[in-house]
C-alpha cells in the first residue's frame, strides 16, 4: 500500500519538477514547484518525518513560494526572450544533467544494493518528532542555532540595507516638539537705528 | 543537558562580537549624525575586545566544547588573531573611503562584525553543521557588503553573481556533507575521520561525497574551475569592500579547508591530494596568465589572488605537517599583502574617482615616493623577490612540496610565479618610470598613513626576519 | 737560495707595479724598474754560478733543485701549485733574460726620452707612457723569468700567456696608430692558435699522465712510449707522439716557426726596445726553451721530432729569402731572427737540444745587439727606417757601426765570433742526423746550408746600406746626425763583447760536458758531440766545410751588389719580378689570413650575432616566450564572459570532471 502511495507521490513529483522547467508561463512554473513540495511532504510522511513534512509545507509553501509568486507576479517578466536559446542550450545543459545523474544513479545503486542501511539507533525514548527536534535544537544544538539566528539577523538587516531609501519626510508637526519651545529660540533682540529721528 | 560554563568562556570572543554586533546596530539608528564617529570606535573596540577574549585564552592542546561543534586549538587562535588584525586595519584603511562615498554607515560596521563572527565560527567549527553555518553567515554578510553600494551598477551586478554562484556552491557543500552523513552516521569531524579510518566504508562513496565538498571549499577560495566570481565580484565591489572579501575570509576559508580534509577527511587524502594537485595548477597558470591582459588593478589583483591560492593548495596537497603550517603561513602573507594592496588602491581613490586602472599608478612615484615605495615592497613581495616575506612564503611552499616528491609540481609552480611576476613588476615600472598621468595631490588621513606605512614595512621587516611568524605557524601542527 | 729564486722572479713583479700602478715620475718608474731587474740579473748570475758551474742543488738544503712555493689547489690526486725548479738550463736562461732585460732598461732610458712627440695632444695613454713602458718590460722580465723556472706545466703556461699577453701590450705600445692597433691583435691572435694547440698538449699530459709536474712526467714517459691513442677513428697515434707535436705548435706560434710566423715582422711595430728584448732574445726563444726542456717526451717520438726538423728548415730558408727584399731596417732584423729561429729548432729537431739552446744563448746576445744598434740609427736618424735613405753612416755613428759590424759578424758565423760555434754546431748535427737516417734531416741540412749563405747576404746588405756607400739622406737630417747618447751606446758595447766571445768560451761546457746532463736528455743513439779538441781545432775544422766558405761567398757577394756595381739590384729585381713580388708578398701568408681566417671569422660571428643571437635567442626565445604567453592571456581572459549562467555551467563541469577523473566506479 505504502509502497503504491511512494510511487503516485513521485510520479507527480517527477512531472511536476519537469514543467517546472519546461513550462512557458513563470507563474505556471511556480505552481508547478508548489505542487512539486506537496508532493515531497508527502513522501516525507509515508517516512515518519511528520515534522518535517509540515514544515516543508509552512515553509517552503508558505513562505517561500508565496514570495516567489508576490515576484513573479509583479515584475511583468517578458518570458519570450528569457526563454530565447532554451533550445540552443538545451542538449549541453540535458547532457550534464544525464551525467551526473547516471553518476549518482551508479553510486547510490551499487551500495543500496550492497549493503542494507544502517538503522540508526536511538538513545532517548521514542517521543514524537517534534519534541525530539525540540530537544535536539535547543540543547544539543544550541550552538548552531544561535548561529542560524544571527543568519536570519544578518539577512534582515541586508535585506533593509540594501533597499530602503528615506523618503522625504512629508512635512508633519511634532507638538512634543512646539511644547518644548522656549523663548530663546524664537525672539531675537536686534538693535537698530529708528527712521526719521 | 546543561551547558557547562568552561564551554561559554571559550566562546567569550564570539559572545562579545555578537553582542557588540548587536549593540552597534541599535546605536547607530539613534545617534545623531556628529557621532558618526562612535560607529566606527565601537567596531574597533570590538575587534580589539575579541583579540584580548582570543589571546588570554592561550592553549597548547584542543578542546571540543558545545556538544563537539566548537573547536579550541591553536590553529584557531593563531587564524583568529590575524583575522582580528586584518578586520582592525580593514577598518582603519576603509574610512575615508566610505565616508566620500556615503557608504559610513552603522550597517557597514555590523555587516562587517557579523562578517567577524562567521569567521570565527568557522576557524573553530569542528562539525560539519557550524562550519557550514559560519560558511553561510560569513557569505551572506559579504553578500550584502558587496551590493551596499546601492547607486553603483557594477556592485549590484557583482553582489548578485556573488550570491547566485554563492548558493550553487553552498548547495554542493551541503550535499556533501549529507552524503557524508548518510554514509558515516555522523556530522562531527572527529568522529567522521575515525570511521573512515576503520576502512569498512567503500572508498567510491567516499570519493564520490568529497567531490562535492571539495566544490564548495574551491568556491570559498576561489579555485579554478570554480574561480569565475573573482574577478567580477573584486572589480564591481566598492574597493573597501573587496579589500575586505580579499584578506580576512581567505584565512577563513583555509580554516575550512584544513578543518575538513584534515581534521576530518585525513583519510582520503590520497582522494583529495589529486583534486588539489589539478585545482592548483590551474589556477596558477589562469591566474597568471590572463592577469597580464588585464588593465584594472582591482581585476589584476583578483586573478592574481587566484594563483596565490593556487600555490596555498600546493602545500596543502603534500598532505604532511609541514606542508600544512608552509600554506598556513603563506595564507596569513598574502593576507597581510593583500591587505596593503587594496589599501593602497584605497589610498589613491577619493570622491568621485576610483583608483582602479593601472594606469592611476602611473607615475606615482613624483606624486608620493613613499607610496610607491610601500607599493614596490607590495608588489615585490606578491611576486616572490627577495628578502621580501612573499618569497619566504612561496620558498616554505615549495620546500614541502620538493620534500614530498613532487619535483615537477615545483618546476611547473615557479614557472607560472616567472610568467606572474610581470604584472607586478609592471606596476612598479609604471609607478617610477611613467609620468603621472593625473596630478592631485594625495590626501591620506594620518592614521591611515602610519598604518599602510606599518604595513607596507612590516612585510618588508618580517621578510627579513620571516622565522617569527614561520614558527608561530610550525607551532600550530 | 729560496729566499734568493723567490728574489729574482718576483722584484721585477715589485718594479712593475710600482711603476705602472702608482703615480711616479719618469726618474722614479726607470730607478725602480732598473734596480730591480739588475738586482734580478746579478742574483741569477750568482745561481748560475752556484748551479750551472758549481753543480750545486740549490733547494732543501742542497737536495733537490725543485722547489714548492705555493700550493695552490688540489684536485683529486692533481697537485697544482707555484714552484721553481732550477737546474743549469734554467739557470743559463735566468742569467740571459736578466741581462738581455737589463741591458734594454738602460738603453730604454735614452730611446723613450721624447716619446711624448708620439702622441696625439691630451691623450691619457700619452701622459705616462714612459713610466707605463717601463712597467711593460718589467712585467714581461716577470712573466719570462716565471716561466723558464716553471717545475710545472700549469705554471709554465702562466708565464706562456703573461709573455704574450705583455707582448700584445709593447707591440701596440702606440695605441693611436692603426698598424700598431693591427700588429697587436695580429701578434695576439696567432698566439692564440698556437696556444691552443699548447692547451691541447697540456691536457693531453693531464689526461695520461695524471699529474702536471715536469719530474713525475719524465719519470712517467718511457713507460707510456708504446702507448698509442685514436685520435680519428681508424688511424692510431702514438700518444707521445701526439703530446709533443701539440706542444711544439704551442712552440711555433710562440717562436714564429711557419705558418704561425706572420707574427713577428709585424711586431716591429713596436718600440725598437722590446723588439729586442721579446722578439730577439727572450720570448720568442720560449719555444725552443720549452722543447728543450721536455727533452725526455721529445726523445721517445722520432715522428715529433722530424716534424721539427722540417718546420725549422723550412723556416730557416724561407724567411730568410724574405730577408733580401726588405726596405725597412728592422724588417731585416725581423727576418733574420725568424731564420735563426728556424735554426735553432731544426736544432731541436735533430736531437741536438744542447746545440739549440747554445744557439739560443749567442742569439740572444748579438740579436739584442743588431736591433739596438738598429734602434740607435733610427734615433740618430729621427725615426726613419727605411734604408734607402741611409747610407755612409760610417762616420757620423762609430760606435753603433763597431758595434753593429761585430753583431753582423757574429751573425753570419765568422770564424772565433760565437755565432760561428753554434750555427756551425748546428749544421754539423743535422748532417749527422742525417747519416743517422732521421726523416727530414736531408732536406734540413740542404736548407740550412743554404741560408747560410741567404743570411751572409742579407745581414751584409742591411750594413752596406746602412753605413757604406752613398749618402741618400737629406740635408736636414744630415746637420743633425750624431752619436746617440751613453745611455744608447753603453748597452750596445756591453751586448757586443759577449756576442764575440761568449760563443768560444761556452762552447766546450755547453755541448761537449755534463752541463746540460740533468737538464737535457738525449738518447744515446742520437748523441751527437762526442770528442772535443778544443776551441781551435773546431774552429780550424769549421774552416774546411761549407758554412764558412758559403758566408764568405754571401758577403762579397753583398760587397759586390752594394757597394761597386750598385746599379745591379735593381737589374735582378726587374729580370726575377714574378719571384720579387712573391717575397714582397710573403708568400701570400697574410694576404690568407686576411681573407680566410679574418674575413671568415668575422663572416661566422655575423651570422651568430644576426641569426643566432638576434633571431633566434632573442626573437624567438626572449620575445617569443613573452608573446606566446600574452596571446595565451588574451585567449584565456574570453573565458570570463561576465554571464552568470555560464559561471554557473563552468562550476558544473568543474565538478563533472572532478567526479569522472577521481571516482572510480
Amino acid at each position: 500500500m505504502i509502497t503504491l502511495v511512494f510511487y503516485c507521490l513521485s510520479a507527480i513529483l517527477v512531472f511536476a519538477a519537469a514543467r517546472v522547467i519546461t513550462v512557458r508561463n513563470p507563474v505556471q512554473a511556480a505552481l508547478f514547484l508548489v505542487l512539486a513540495f506537496f508532493t515531497s511532504a508527502g513522501i516525507w510522511l509515508l517516512l515518519e518525518a511528520e515534522f518535517l513534512a509540515i514544515a516543508l509545507v509552512l515553509v517552503y509553501v508558505g513562505a517561500v513560494m508565496v514570495l516567489f509568486l508576490f515576484v513573479v507576479m509583479m515584475l511583468d517578466i517578458n518570458t519570450d526572450s528569457v526563454r530565447e536559446g532554451f533550445a540552443r542550450y538545451f542538449p549541453v545543459g540535458g547532457l550534464v544533467g544525464v551525467l551526473i545523474l547516471m553518476e549518482m544513479i551508479l553510486v547510490l545503486s551499487s551500495t543500496f544494493f550492497n549493503k542494507k542501511a544502517e538503522n540508526i539507533s536511538l538513545d532517548v525514548p521514542l517521543v514524537d518528532n517534534t519534541t525530539a527536534l525540540g530537544r535536539v535544537l535547543y540543547v544539543d544544538y544550541l550552538y548552531a542555532f544561535e548561529i542560524a539566528a544571527v543568519i536570519l539577523l544578518v539577512a534582515m538587516v541586508a535585506a533593509i540595507t540594501l533597499t530602503l531609501r528615506n523618503r522625504k519626510e512629508s512635512k508633519r508637526q511634532y507638538p512634543e516638539q512646539q511644547v518644548k519651545v522656549t523663548r530663546a529660540e524664537r525672539i531675537k533682540l536686534v538693535d537698530m537705528t529708528s527712521d526719521g529721528n | 543537558m546543561n551547558i557547562p560554563m568552561s564551554d561559554l568562556y571559550v566562546l567569550l570572543p564570539e559572545i562579545f562580537v555578537l553582542t557588540m554586533a548587536c549593540i552597534i546596530l541599535i546605536v547607530a539608528v539613534y545617534i545623531p549624525k556628529q557621532l558618526m564617529e562612535l560607529n566606527y570606535h565601537l567596531a574597533q573596540v570590538t575587534v580589539i575586545g575579541a583579540a584580548i577574549l582570543t589571546l588570554t585564552n592561550l592553549t597548547e592542546s584542543s578542546s571540543i566544547v558545545m556538544n563537539n561543534m566548537f573547536i579550541h586549538d591553536p590553529m584557531s587562535i593563531l587564524l583568529k588573531a590575524f583575522i582580528y588584525l586584518i578586520t582592525f586595519t580593514v577598518f582603519l584603511y576603509s574610512r575615508q573611503y566610505l565616508r566620500a562615498r556615503d557608504l559610513y554607515k552603522g550597517e557597514y560596521f555590523v555587516l562587517s562584525l557579523t562578517a567577524l563572527l562567521g569567521m570565527q565560527i568557522m576557524v573553530s567549527a569542528a562539525h560539519f553543521l557550524s562550519l557550514y553555518l559560519g560558511l553561510e553567515l560569513l557569505s551572506l554578510s559579504l553578500y550584502a557588503m558587496v551590493a551596499m553600494w546601492r547607486d553603483s551598477k557594477q556592485a549590484s551586478e557583482a553582489a548578485m553573481k556573488y550570491f547566485v554562484l554563492g548558493a550553487l556552491a553552498s548547495g554542493m557543500l551541503l550535499y556533501g556533507m549529507s552524503m557524508f552523513y548518510g554514509i558515516t552516521g555522523t556530522l562531527e569531524l572527529q568522529k567522521i575521520s575515525e570511521v573512515i579510518a576503520t576502512g569498512k566504508i567503500e572508498n567510491t562513496l567516499l570519493a564520490f561525497s568529497l567531490v562535492f565538498i571539495m566544490v564548495g571549499v574551491a568556491f570559498k577560495l576561489g579555485a579554478v574551475p570554480f574561480h569565475m566570481w573573482v574577478p567580477d565580484v573584486y572589480q564591481g565591489a566598492p574597493t573597501a569592500m573587496t579589500l575586505f572579501i580579499s584578506a580576512a575570509p581567505k584565512l577563513a576559508a583555509f580554516a575550512m579547508l584544513m578543518r575538513l580534509l584534515v581534521d576530518g577527511l585525513q583519510g582520503l587524502h590520497t582522494d583529495w591530494q589529486g583534486m588539489l594537485m589539478i585545482m592548483a595548477i590551474l589556477s596558477m597558470g589562469l591566474g597568471n596568465i590572463v592577469a597580464i591582459a588585464q588593465t584594472n588593478i582591482k581585476r589584476m589583483l583578483a586573478y592574481s589572488t587566484i594563483s596565490h591560492i593556487g600555490f596555498l593548495l600546493l602545500g596543502v596537497l603534500t598532505a604532511t605537517k609541514e606542508g600544512y603550517s608552509a600554506s598556513m603561513f603563506y595564507t596569513i602573507v598574502y593576507a597581510l599583502m593583500s591587505m596593503g594592496s587594496f589599501g593602497m588602491i584605497l589610498l589613491l581613490s577619493r570622491a568621485g574617482f576610483e583608483a582602479e586602472n593601472i594606469d592611476d599608478f602611473k607615475g606615482l612615484n613624483e606624486r608620493s615616493p613613499w607610496y610607491a615605495f610601500i607599493m614596490m615592497i607590495l608588489m615585490l613581495s606578491m611576486a616572490g623577490v627577495p628578502p621580501m616575506l612573499g618569497f619566504w612564503a612561496k620558498w616554505s611552499v615549495l620546500n614541502q612540496v620538493v620534500a614530498s616528491g613532487f619535483v615537477w609540481l615545483a618546476v611547473v609552480a615557479v614557472l607560472f610565479s616567472v610568467i606572474g611576476a610581470f604584472f607586478y613588476l609592471r606596476i612598479i615600472r609604471l609607478m617610477y618610470v611613467d609620468k603621472p598621468e593625473d596630478l592631485t595631490k594625495i590626501v591620506v588621513a594620518a592614521d591611515m598613513r602610519i598604518a599602510i606605512s606599518i604595513n607596507g614595512l612590516g612585510i618588508l621587516a618580517l621578510g627579513l626576519f620571516p622565522q617569527i611568524l614561520f614558527q608561530l605557524c610550525m607551532n600550530v601542527f | 737560495m729560496e729566499l734568493i729564486c723567490t728574489l729574482i722572479v718576483f722584484l721585477p713583479l715589485v718594479g712593475s707595479i710600482g711603476a705602472g700602478l702608482f703615480d711616479v715620475t719618469r726618474k722614479t718608474a726607470h730607478r725602480l724598474t732598473i734596480v730591480s731587474v739588475g738586482t734580478s740579473f746579478f742574483l741569477s748570475a750568482y745561481i748560475f754560478k752556484l748551479v750551472a758551474l758549481d753543480g750545486i742543488l740549490p733547494f732543501s738544503n742542497n737536495s733537490s733543485n725543485v722547489l714548492t712555493l705555493y700550493q695552490w689547489m688540489t684536485l683529486g690526486k692533481i697537485n697544482l701549485e707555484i714552484g721553481f725548479l732550477v737546474d743549469a738550463l734554467t739557470a743559463m736562461m735566468m742569467v740571459t733574460v736578466t741581462f738581455v732585460s737589463w741591458m734594454v732598461h738602460i738603453y730604454t732610458i735614452g730611446y723613450m726620452k721624447d716619446d711624448e712627440h708620439n702622441w696625439l695632444n691630451n691623450s691619457l695613454a700619452g701622459k705616462y707612457s714612459y713610466q707605463r713602458f717601463f712597467s711593460y718590460i718589467s712585467l714581461f722580465t716577470f712573466s719570462m723569468l716565471m716561466l723558464v723556472m716553471s717545475n710545472n706545466f700549469l705554471q709554465l703556461f702562466f708565464g706562456w700567456e703573461a709573455v704574450g699577453l705583455v707582448s700584445y701590450l709593447l707591440i701596440g705600445f702606440w695605441l693611436q696608430r692603426d698598424t700598431a692597433v693591427y700588429a697587436n691583435l695580429k701578434a695576439f691572435l696567432v698566439n692564440r692558435v698556437g696556444d691552443f694547440g699548447f692547451l691541447l698538449g697540456i691536457a693531453a699530459v693531464l689526461m695520461y699522465f695524471n699529474t702536471l709536474d715536469y719530474k713525475e712526467v719524465f719519470l712517467l714517459a718511457p713507460s707510456l712510449e708504446n702507448l698509442n691513442i685514436e685520435i680519428f677513428p681508424g688511424s692510431e697515434w702514438s700518444a707521445i707522439t701526439v703530446i709533443c707535436i701539440l706542444l711544439f705548435i704551442g712552440a711555433m706560434g710562440k717562436s714564429a716557426q711557419v705558418p704561425l710566423h706572420v707574427w713577428l715582422p709585424d711586431s716591429m711595430e713596436g718600440p725598437t726596445p722590446i723588439s729586442a728584448l721579446i722578439h730577439a732574445a727572450t720570448m720568442v726563444t720560449a719555444g725552443i726553451f720549452m722543447v728543450a726542456r721536455m727533452s725526455p717526451l721529445y726523445e721517445l717520438s722520432s715522428t715529433a721530432l722530424s716534424f721539427i726538423l722540417i718546420i725549422g728548415a723550412t723556416t730557416a730558408l724561407f724567411m730568410g729569402f724574405l730577408g733580401l727584399v726588405q726596405h725597412d731596417i728592422k724588417r731585416v732584423v725581423a727576418y733574420s731572427t725568424l731564420s735563426q729561429l728556424g735554426y735553432m729548432t731544426v736544432a731541436l729537431g735533430a736531437s741536438a737540444y744542447t746545440a739549440g739552446v747554445f744557439h739560443l744563448m749567442t742569439h740572444a746576445f748579438f740579436k739584442a745587439l743588431l736591433f739596438l744598434g738598429a734602434g740607435s740609427v733610427i734615433i740618430a736618424m729621427h725615426h726613419e727606417q727605411d734604408m734607402r735613405k741611409m747610407g755612409g753612416l760610417r762616420k757620423y755613428l762609430p760606435i753603433t757601426y763597431i758595434t753593429t759590424l761585430l753583431g753582423s759578424l757574429a751573425l753570419i758565423g765568422t770564424p772565433f765570433f760565437s755565432g760561428f760555434f753554434s750555427k756551425d754546431a748546428i749544421i754539423e748535427v743535422v748532417h749527422f742526423a742525417d747519416t743517422q737516417g732521421r726523416f727530414g734531416a736531408g732536406f734540413a741540412y740542404i736548407a740550412l746550408l743554404l741560408g747560410v749563405f741567404i743570411t751572409a747576404l742579407y745581414s751584409f746588405r742591411m750594413f752596406f746600406l746602412t753605413f757604406h756607400g752613398k749618402e741618400r739622406m737629406d740635408e736636414h737630417t744630415k746637420e743633425h746626425l750624431h752619436e746617440p747618447p751613453f745611455v744608447v751606446t753603453v748597452p750596445l758595447v756591453l751586448l757586443a763583447i759577449p756576442s764575440v766571445f761568449i760563443g768560444g768560451l761556452a762552447l766546450e761546457t755547453m755541448l761537449y760536458s755534463d752541463f746540460f746532463k740533468s737538464s737535457i736528455y738525449i738518447m744515446q743513439e742520437h748523441q751527437a758531440f762526442h770528442d772535443y779538441h778544443g776551441v781551435v781545432s773546431f774552429v780550424l775544422h769549421g774552416l774546411t766545410q761549407p758554412p764558412f766558405w758559403l758566408a764568405l761567398a754571401g758577403v762579397l757577394t753583398a760587397y759586390f751588389l752594394y757597394i761597386q756595381w750598385t746599379e745591379l739590384p735593381a737589374l735582378i729585381q726587374a729580370r726575377f719580378s714574378t719571384i720579387h713580388s712573391i717575397l714582397m708578398d710573403k708568400y701570400g701568408f697574410d694576404r690568407f689570413n686576411d681573407w680566410f681566417i679574418a674575413g671568415g671569422a668575422r663572416k661566422i660571428g655575423n651570422v651568430f650575432s644576426a641569426i643566432g643571437d638576434m633571431k633566434i635567442i632573442d626573437g624567438f626565445f626572449v620575445n617569443g616566450t613573452a608573446n606566446v604567453v600574452g596571446v595565451f592571456s588574451q585567449i584565456f581572459r574570453r573565458m570570463q564572459t561576465g554571464l552568470l549562467y555560464q559561471y554557473a555551467f563552468s562550476m558544473i563541469i568543474g565538478l563533472l570532471v572532478l567526479l569522472v577523473w577521481f571516482v572510480h566506479f
